[in-house]
This record gives C-alpha cells, structure tokens and sequence, in this order.
C-alpha cells in the first residue's frame, strides 16, 4: 500500500467515525420527540400494554379529540393566555430595550454612568433571591392570579439594553443630527430614525424573549392559583397530574404545546442558533 | 432653529423623562425585593400572619436575628431537609459539569469538521431541545423512565438485559453511591441542555484563524498535539465562560425535578430551588425561605464573581 492511498484510507475511517458519532447523536436527540409523537397516536389500552410497543398499531387521533373536546381544558384560552403574556413581554422588552439603549449610546446627562451600573448589576440578581418579595409586593398591588402578574415583573430587560446599547452606538451620528436638523423631536427621532436601524436585534431579543416567556414555569406557578388563567406549561403540569392514568393523553397534551414552538424554531432557526452562539445567554 | 443651549436643554430633558420611569421601576421591582429578601432572612415572617405595620414584619411575624441561618446547622427537620438539597444540588452541578463538557467539546470539534452543508443541519437538530419547554421535556422523559410501559425498560429488555424496578422512585437504587434518581434526571437535563455549550463551542472553533492550525502543520503536528497545544488554549476563554454558565444554571436545577421526581425519592433529588420554592410558597415559611434564597445567592455570586475576575482573554488572535 502506498503512503498515499493510505493517508486516503485513514480519512475515509475519520469520516465514517465522524458519521457515525454525528448519527448516533442525532438518533439520541430525536428519539424522544418520535417518542412523544408516536405514543400521542397509540389507544389508552396500547399505551399501557406490556409488553409495549414503539409504533402505534392502530394510529388513532383519539387522544387529541379528547383533549379538544375537554370541557375543562378550554385549549383556545390557554394559548390566549401564555399569547398575551408572551406578546406583551416581547413588545415592552422590545420598546424599554431600544429606548433606554438608545439614551444610553448617544445621550449625556449627569448620572448615566451609575444608571448604567444600577442596570447591569440586574444581570447578576439571580431571579430566585428576589421572588419571595416580589411575590409579596404583587399581593400589596392586587397582581396576584392575573396575568399582569407576569408581565409586571419582566418589563426592563438588562441583556436587551445593554445589546440594543452596543448596537446603536453604531449607527452613525449623522442620521441623528439630520434628523435634529429637520426639526423632528427626540422621541421622533428614536421612532422614525433609529428604530427602523435596529430590525435585526430586536429580532433577536425578541425571540428570545418569547421563546423564554413561552416555556417559563416556575414563576406562573407561584403567581397564577386560578385554572382559567394558567399558561401552557402550568395547564401541563396540571392536565397530566389529574389523568395520571392515561398517559397517551398527557403525551398528545405535549405535543400540542410543544407543536408552536417546535414550529417557530424550524422558520427561525437560524437567527436563534445564532444568537445563542454569540449572547450565550439562556 | 433652535439655539445650541435650547437643544442640549431638550436632549437632556428626554433623556431625564425615560430614565425616570425606569429607574422608580426598577426601585420597585428590583431595589426592594433586594433589601426585602436580605431583611427577610432575619425574620420569622409567614403572609398567613398579620405582623407589624412594614410589611408585615414584627409583631406576630418576630425578629430571629441569624436564628434562620443557624437553624440550617441544627437537627430540625426542615434543616436537614435543606443540607440534603444543598448536597443534592451541588452533586448535581459537579456531574453535570464534566459530562456536559465531553459531549459537547468532542462533538463541536466533530461538527466544525465536517462538510459545510451538513453543518448547519445538525447543529440545527443539537440545538431543538434546549428551546422545547421543560415540562414538556420532563413529562416526556418521565414517560421513557417509566418502568412498566417506558421506551428505556423496552429498549433494555431487548438486549436481553434486565432493567432497575424504578428508575425515579426507587429510594434504595443507588450507582456508585449516587441515587439512581437523580443519574436519571442528569440524564434527562443533559439532553435538554448540550445543544447550548454545543452551539457555543462551534461558534468559538470557527473563530480560531486557519493560520494558527497551518503554522502548527508545518511543524508537524498531529490531530493530537493539535487539540492540546493549539484548539483547547484558544478555546480557554469559551471554556471558562461555559463553565460558569453551566454551574450556575445547575445550581438552579428546577423545572426537570419538580415536575419528574417532586424532589422525590426520599429528597434524593430535592435541589436548592425547590427546597426555597416548597418552604416560602407551600408552607409559607418566607423568612426561613428567604434565609436559604441568601445561600444560594451567595453561591451564584461567588461563581459569578470567579467568571467577572478571570474572563478576561489572555490571548489576543
């Protein structure tokens, strides 16, 4: 065997290797999402069945018909409530970022420097030291079971300003005095201006703001208590506790919340890989 | 047009008006709920109580003083409780640590070798857990663990191998002197959680220039020497970063075990979080809730800290 063909040789054994780990992985990754897919299709009987089976024998859509006929699971509700509360999350984090991004790349006034540090130091607060108070202070305001309860508490996003920040500081100044030269206000220069400039990272912050927003239980669990107001992943918990003895229900109740985000991240996938790649934030 | 002076007037005007709000805003959102949560540990505060005229506290809600936290060293039972979570919270994190660390290292340097227009694909794939929703993830991997009908027993029995009676309610399951449990939840949280390190990782390897690998060609290294010597310093940043993020969202472990063991069995798999989450909101117990929410503030500070002090590069490329 010649030196040559055997450098060939042992890159054809790297690249199989390679392949290999790669389709192992991949099998890994994907297998529990098949999983959850195929048993939401098996019958309450199959799904118990032992010994079991991996493919449904009679795909049935039984399971979701049950759900969505479910008096007491008034589906079109939950995904209204963890929408709104994800929407609102998403356009206040989107406008308070940008604003005080902007104020912080291009004004000066006395106290920005220690504004700036009060703001940034939020990044370090972990969120279970303050809420136990926050809690608190949402039973003084009333907040309490409501949703405001979980857009209150999230309306200034440290990570956003701080991006929005670094962003703006380059765009050039030109656009601004231009726009100071045509008489426009301060506020119209920040909507008519440099808004339009910022398409791509609000983008960004905006879906990771939804897509946090959207699977977020810990706090949803200690603000909401009434089952009409629950967000999706509080109706989940909830909806398998209490059919605990079905499980081919609690596996189609997954699919159905896991079904819109899986399907926003397919159409955006590339800008939230991206971003996770280069914030590295959760 | 109006005067220079009138302008910086109006600029500063504006800048005066946002920042106000936001600054009460975040006294009252952030500032307070700080100094609360500090106050708080020193009291024995219940909302169920009445107490005194500030926020409930005194009266039928008593200043402790560190009674809270010298309570953690005694014999009482949430205590132990508590010593329990703290232990199972950093087994936790040192497990997950360097298995996440040899799935994703390898696997990025494999990824970032391989033919560009399947690159992108299976980071795409890597990455779609970490953004489904963890009570999806928990109930799915609950379903697998499940010892009669589950995908992993069936999948065991296949090879002719026979599966553990329970792989999240067995007290008395242990694997090298770790709860079978809490293997099963590390399991489960590092199929949720590698596709970020992973992404992380592949963003860095693409970040090192080809001159360095070319120039180390050249003196004749191998694939080897080149990872050692060349890849892992350049990636010594990255690492560090992926470090700490991973310590600190593990010491924070939540969702998976309350919604797949309920800290069970026998609080094998109680974290820190859900220990401060059952005593402030179940039991209503918020001073000693608030008190054990400082120790685990005082942890993820400490890592935070560690991360501020040594994140700065030493290699400039």
């Amino acid at each position: 065997m010649t030196t040559q063909s055997r450098t060939t040789y042992v890159h054809l054994i790297g690249a199989v290797l390679r392949y290999t780990v790669l389709g192992i992985g991949l099998s890994v990754t994907l297998l529990p999402f098949v999983y959850v897919l195929l048993s939401s299709l098996k019958t309450p009987s199959e799904i118990i069945h032992i010994p079991p089976t991996f493919f449904p024998k009679a795909p049935t859509w039984q399971n979701f018909t049950t759900i969505f006929g479910d008096p007491k699971v008034p589906l079109g509700l939950f995904f209204f409530n963890s929408s709104i509360v994800a929407v609102a999350r998403v356009g206040v984090t989107l406008f308070t970022s940008s604003l005080a991004g902007y104020i912080f790349a291009r004004y000066e006034f006395g106290g920005k420097g220690v504004m700036f540090a009060i703001i940034m130091a939020q990044i370090m607060i972990p969120f279970q030291m303050i809420m136990i108070p926050l809690y608190l202070i949402l039973v003084k305001l009333q907040l309490i079971d409501t949703l405001w309860g979980l857009i209150i508490p999230a309306m200034i996003d440290a990570f956003g300003i701080f991006m929005m920040r670094q962003f703006i500081e380059g765009i050039p100044r030109e656009l601004i005095d231009a726009g100071r030269i045509d008489g426009a206000s301060e506020f119209q220069i920040y909507w008519n201006l440099i808004l339009p400039q910022l398409s791509a990272p609000l983008a960004s912050l905006g879906i990771f703001t939804f897509m946090a927003t959207w699977n977020d239980y810990l706090w949803p669990l200690i603000v909401i208590t009434t089952h009409e107001r629950r967000t999706l992943p509080l109706l989940l918990t909830w909806y398998s506790n209490s059919h605990g003895s079905r499980p081919s229900l609690t596996m189609a109740a997954s699919v159905i919340v896991l079904l819109p985000i899986v399907l926003i991240y397919i159409l955006f996938q590339r800008q939230i890989v991206a971003n996770a790649a280069t914030s590295g934030f959760k | 047009m109006a005067t220079p002076g009138s302008l910086q007037r109006a600029q500063r005007r504006f800048a005066f008006s946002v920042m106000t709000p936001i600054m009460i805003y975040l006294m009252v959102f952030s500032l307070l709920p700080m100094i609360w949560a500090v106050i708080l540990g020193f009291f024995d505060y219940s909302p169920a109580r009445v107490g005194g005229s500030i926020f409930g506290l005194g009266e039928s809600n008593p200043f402790v003083g560190l009674k809270n936290y010298i309570a953690m060293f005694g014999d009482s039972q949430p205590a132990g409780v508590f010593r329990h979570s703290v232990y199972n919270t950093f087994l936790f994190t040192v497990l997950v640590l360097p298995l996440n660390l040899a799935i994703t290292l390898p696997l990025a340097i494999i990824i970032e070798r391989s033919h560009a227009r399947v690159k992108g694909f299976f980071r795409a794939v890597y990455f779609l857990p970490t953004v489904t929703s963890a009570v999806a993830v928990a109930l799915i991997w609950g379903a697998i663990y499940n010892p009669q009908a589950g995908l992993l027993n069936s999948l065991i029995r296949t090879i002719g191998l026979t599966p553990p009676k329970a792989w999240l309610s067995d007290p008395q399951a242990f694997v090298f002197g770790i709860p079978l449990a809490m293997i099963a939840l590390i399991v489960a949280h590092l199929w949720q959680d590698f596709g970020y390190n992973l992404v992380i990782f592949i963003a860095a390897l693409q970040g090192i220039p080809q001159n360095l690998r070319d120039a180390a060609m050249v003196d004749g290294a191998n694939e080897q020497q080149m990872f050692w010597y060349v890849t892992l310093p350049l990636l010594q940043p990255t690492l560090l970063f992926v470090c700490v993020m991973t310590i600190l969202s593990s010491l924070q472990m939540f969702i998976l075990a309350q919604v797949m063991t309920t800290g069970g069995p026998r609080e094998q798999t109680t974290t820190m979080l859900m220990s401060i989450y059952s005593n402030a909101f179940r039991y209503q117990n918020m001073g000693w809730a608030a008190a054990m929410s400082m120790v685990l503030f005082g942890i993820i500070m400490l890592f935070t800290i560690i991360q501020f002090r040594f994140l700065r590069s030493d290699w400039e490329y």
